[in-house]
């Protein structure tokens, strides 16, 4: 026991995948990101194919500014670093630094979020309406599903760092931070996909 | 309490928990990736068809290099989370086509 600086002694090193329902709780979750992924495969085919019908609104070339998604890229993406340190935190059993950095997560994750609010506002005003076209309604169901995800994550996360506070890292807590990382990673690759498909390749038209 | 204790004394190896090194180079490859996905976009003068091989190419391979160390599919055990992902990709890349042949031929 010496050997454990963790208050629990009998905390395992993995303890996400210690019980069986922990362990069937992260397999469950990756069939559900097989399914996100066919979810969000379909919205992105839906907007490939219709990303050149603007009839009389803006073209994606005059709409999108780079600097903005890059922005919103750099914060999406340094949030899901700490999201990694925080599942590294959680195999040293140091819930103290897991909160933390699950935090600073949340706090990326809202920058992330108040971005997209204001890219969105912007676009309306330019006179780019969710029925103004295809390509408009096509880019808002897409990137704001995303936009819902990662709203949706936030509230989970920050649930879930209520819950890490009052309970502490057991092997009934540990399985839901980590399966909520995995959501976080998640969210992160739909991003790559979402800034290189929709913003890079309607820049470069 | 007696076999617990054994059961984690089996195994101390794994007890050297992974440092943050790996997951700051992948940090940094994932930046590089996309900084060179805006770039080509930036830099505007290329030819559209290879700046759209370069995107697609930095973004299956920042997809890859994070599904491997950050969503830890590279650790073991993950079989069922890579056959369940790539039935997913599968289903997504008959979505893709399929809306793209309808729209464009």
């Amino acid at each position: 026991m010496s050997a454990h600086s963790h208050t629990e002694g009998q905390l395992p090193h993995e303890p996400e995948k210690a019980t069986l329902e922990g362990r069937n709780k992260i397999l469950g979750f990756w069939l559900f990101l097989g399914a996100e992924t066919v979810l969000f495969g379909t919205l992105f085919s839906a907007f490939l194919a219709l990303r050149d019908q603007v009839l009389d609104g803006p073209k994606s070339q005059e709409l999108f500014e780079l600097p903005l998604v890059a922005l919103a890229t750099g914060l999406l993406l340094t949030s899901s670093l700490t999201s990694v340190f925080a599942t590294q935190a959680l195999h040293m059993h140091k819930v103290k630094a897991m909160i933390w950095w699950l935090v600073v997560t949340v706090i990326l994750g809202l920058g992330f979020l108040g971005l997209e609010i204001y890219e969105f506002s912007n676009y309306v005003h330019e006179g780019h309406g969710f029925t103004t076209s295809a390509f408009s309604s096509s880019f808002y169901t897409l990137v704001g599903f995303h936009g819902a995800h990662v709203a949706f994550g936030i509230v989970w996360i920050s649930l879930l760092i209520g819950q890490l506070a009052k309970k502490g890292l057991t092997v009934t807590t540990a399985p839901k931070a980590y399966v909520a990382g995995i959501y976080w990673h998640f969210i992160d690759v739909v991003w790559v996909f979402i800034f290189t498909v929709v913003y890079l390749m309607g820049k470069v038209g | 309490m007696a076999s617990n204790h054994s059961t984690e004394e089996q195994r101390p190896v794994r007890h050297k928990v992974e440092g943050p090194k790996k997951h700051i180079i992948s940090f940094i490859f994932s930046i590089l990736l996309t900084l060179i996905a805006f770039a080509a976009v930036a830099g505007g003068e290329i030819n559209t068809d290879f700046i759209y091989i370069i995107l697609i190419g930095c973004a299956i391979l920042q997809v890859f290099v994070q599904m491997a160390f950050w969503m830890h599919m590279k650790d073991r055990g993950h079989t069922f989370a890579i056959i369940g992902i790539l039935f997913g990709v599968f289903v997504v890349f008959t979505c893709v086509i399929m809306a793209e042949y309808w729209a464009w031929w």
